[in-house]
């Protein structure tokens, strides 16, 4: 793999408001390449969908980017003017909105809607918008005739097939969706989701979707990114994640969900709730919640580690925490792993072996 | 408040809440307009003491009509509901009704409207408790009200605060002890964890357990959420299209799901920690309700449909610990031999793949 398909580079934002910065986002750096399927999951008010926004350069005020870029197929968007931009949309990366079921034009019939997106990049023929129009409205599986049909006249889940057929007309090599499904019930989510995904895999577009369903990211996508307070809290491939999360916030919503199958287990969550981004902790961000809290937690502000190809925002996977964490009765698994990673960390070689098995180990015990 | 006189005594046999043909219509459109939204129909639903049952359907199934016909929020169109063997709907004087909803009160899905900005948090709970419990006095009420607080996991001390600035899930218990300040002995819980945060969910889920284990009050949860469902109910109801579909213990339901309908819903249930069931081809259309034929309302998207299905309304009928209404599966379960798995009719449906049904198909006329 040569270039990502989109870069974005320590992209900072923040809400300008009247009582002072908010800063949404510090410092986000990702990648996505062609045709893959990237998850970002996290909770409300964590930055995912302003994420999103400023990927797609739709940021509005009181939103910036106060710093940062959003390298696209080779070229920074920041700082694109309108009519720029205008033209890369749609055609080159389009954006399925959240509740996108009521982004549809109440008043102009669905083909009219396509009609107009088409004419506003410059297709002047009738009769390839209406070819096309059909062909996509059949790729996302709702009959042409449809294309006369009026928003209301259609279920949500049509509506929001609709929206992604829109988002296809010009076949971009990016799709952006903000929680596409989170309005629907769980077999029209399931049902849209393996379209989407089949859809991705068939025309070769790369996703880059927002959630907060962890069961829905683990089902669909190649890479997870778990956002925590406007920051990165942990980033690597789905399964990486999901059997061997790093992150003590990121273990804490691995067993904040019950599960439908398999034998029942006790839930904890998760105490407190998402800090005030205007006033955000110091040093780690999640160090009021979390269970391993260290005693220098509040005052180091952690980097983001890589660590078994999993990038970790964690004071827990930096050497020098490591040795600090030994001190304290190792309790987790967390604690345990450290405790192996500082023991071996004289045998520099070692290292990732101790970790591993210790973690395999805090794996088997989360299993009862 | 106690119960007074003696009809309202329960007979030894009789559960907590019982519901007979319970049904709600909706009349749409104008004055002359003929069309007639079935939300709920003939729904027998029991509670017991100490008891959490799970009301689970999507969206359009009629969960929440009947919290409301509970709550006595809405009129039933048919049937009744008896609270420890009175009916509700007998319920007239002041004195009853005041009774009963200090009884059964509800605690609604959405804690960012459900609180006046301009009162502090502990309003709520003190005017439920200078209401229905009259024979305290004050100093009794402000104990109560922290005693309440503390059963739903929040410090005494959220009481002198505004709504605005507590946290959805500290809102949602609040909800929950105003609720518990009155005594209940069923509570309507309608989606009370639906708009709440993954890492808060779990938290007030538990508090939903505690009330029944500590405080011994039932619990009718609503909810589309399947796993939710499983990790407090004792009971599962699932619901389709207003009609009750199957129900019985939680886990004989979801290990054993009997009706396609529950299968499907299962099946739809992304799990990271399992293995995928297999993916189903159905595109999650929604039922229509608004004057359905007879005949049972899953048929359009079920794989096992045959010709019955069209004629016959299914009653649900016990089958093992649970209850199904489904002809194939009950068929199935008297072991009654001949019967096609599939009707040559409902895969012909099937085979035009993900394009409607006709059913479906049908633009609201």
């Amino acid at each position: 793999m040569t270039e990502p398909l989109l870069d974005v580079r320590d992209l900072s934002v923040d809400y300008l408001t009247e009582a002072g910065d908010v800063h949404v986002l510090s410092g986000v750096s990702f990648a996505v390449a062609e045709r893959e399927f990237v998850g970002i999951v996290g909770e409300s008010g964590c930055g995912k969908s302003t994420l999103l926004f400023a990927v797609a350069q739709l940021l509005s005020p009181p939103g910036e980017i106060v710093s940062g870029e959003v390298v696209f197929r080779g070229g920074d968007m920041v700082g694109l003017r309108g009519g720029e931009l205008r033209h890369m949309r749609w055609r080159d990366y389009s954006m399925v909105m959240q509740s996108a079921m009521n982004a549809l034009n109440p008043m102009n019939s669905i083909g009219a809607q396509f009609a107009d997106a088409m004419e506003a990049h410059g297709e002047r023929s009738r009769e390839r918008i209406r070819a096309r129009s059909r062909e996509v409205l059949e790729l996302v599986g709702i009959d042409a005739v449809h294309l006369g049909s009026y928003p209301h006249q259609l279920s949500g889940g049509m509506r929001q097939r609709a929206m992604i057929a829109m988002a296809l007309l010009f076949t971009p090599q990016l799709v952006i969706m903000d929680e596409p499904t989170s309005a629907l019930d769980v077999v029209a989510q399931q049902s849209l989701m393996t379209k989407i995904r089949e859809l991705q895999r068939r025309l070769g577009f790369a996703v880059l979707f927002v959630t907060h369903d962890m069961s829905v990211v683990s089902r669909y996508s190649d890479r997870v990114i778990v956002m925590y307070a406007g920051q990165i809290a942990e980033a690597a491939a789905t399964e990486t994640i999901f059997e061997r999360p790093l992150h003590p916030y990121t273990r804490g919503l691995m067993n904040a969900f019950p599960s439908v199958r398999g034998p029942r287990r006790e839930m904890a969550g998760i105490p407190g709730a998402p800090p005030d981004l205007a006033h955000p902790p110091g040093g780690c961000r999640f160090h009021p919640r979390c269970p391993e809290v260290m005693d220098i937690c509040p005052t180091r502000e952690p980097a983001l580690y890589e660590r078994d190809g999993a990038r970790v925002r964690c004071l827990l996977y930096e050497e020098r925490a490591a040795v600090g964490a030994r001190a304290e009765a190792p309790r987790s698994g967390a604690a345990q792993a450290d405790a192996a990673q500082a023991d071996a960390a004289q045998a520099d070689v070692t290292v990732d072996a101790a970790v591993d098995a210790a973690q395999a180990d805090a794996a088997q015990e989360a299993r009862p | 408040m106690s119960p007074p006189g003696d009809a309202r005594a329960p007979s030894p046999q009789e559960p907590l809440l019982r519901t007979e043909g319970l049904t709600r219509h909706f009349a749409l459109g104008g004055l002359f307009s003929r069309k007639v939204l079935h939300a709920v129909d003939d729904l027998d639903l029991t509670i017991g003491e100490r008891e959490i049952v799970a009301l689970v359907g999507e969206s359009g199934s009629g969960k929440s009509t009947v919290a409301r016909l509970l709550a006595r929020l809405y009129k039933p169109t048919r049937g009744e509901i008896y609270y420890r063997g009175r009916s509700v709907a007998g319920l007239r004087s002041r004195k009853d009704l005041l009774w009963y909803r200090g009884e059964v009160p509800i605690v609604l899905q959405d804690p960012f409207s459900a609180f006046h900005p301009v009162f502090r948090i502990s309003h709520g709970i003190m005017r439920n408790l200078a209401l229905h419990r009259p024979e305290l006095d004050r100093e009794a009420r402000r104990r109560e009200a922290e005693r309440v607080c503390e059963a739903v996991g929040l410090s005494p001390r959220m009481l002198t605060r505004f709504s605005y600035e507590m946290s959805g899930g500290e809102r949602q218990r609040i909800g929950f002890a105003q609720a518990l300040a009155v005594r209940p002995k069923l509570i309507l819980a309608d989606e009370p964890v639906s708009m709440l945060d993954v890492s808060i969910r779990a938290g007030v889920l538990n508090m939903m357990a505690s009330l029944r284990d500590r405080e011994g009050v039932s619990l009718l949860y609503i909810t589309h959420d399947l796993a939710s469902a499983r990790y407090v109910a004792d009971r599962i109801v699932v619901m389709y299209a207003g009609h009750e579909v199957e129900s019985g213990p939680t886990e004989t339901v979801l290990s054993e799901p009997k009706h396609p309908y529950t299968q499907l819903l299962l099946s739809a249930v992304a799990d990271p920690r399992e293995k995928d069931a297999e993916l189903s081809a159905d595109t999650g259309e929604p039922p229509r309700v608004v004057n359905p034929s007879e005949g049972c309302r899953f048929r359009a998207r079920c794989p096992l449909a045959i010709e019955t299905c069209a004629r016959v309304t299914p009653r649900p009928e016990p089958i093992g610990a649970s209850r199904v209404a489904c002809h194939v599966a009950l068929a199935r379960a008297r072991g009654e031999e001949g019967l096609p798995s599939e009707a040559p009719g409902a895969s012909a449906s099937r085979g035009t793949g993900s394009s409607p049904t006709p059913d479906t198909a049908t633009v609201t006329e």
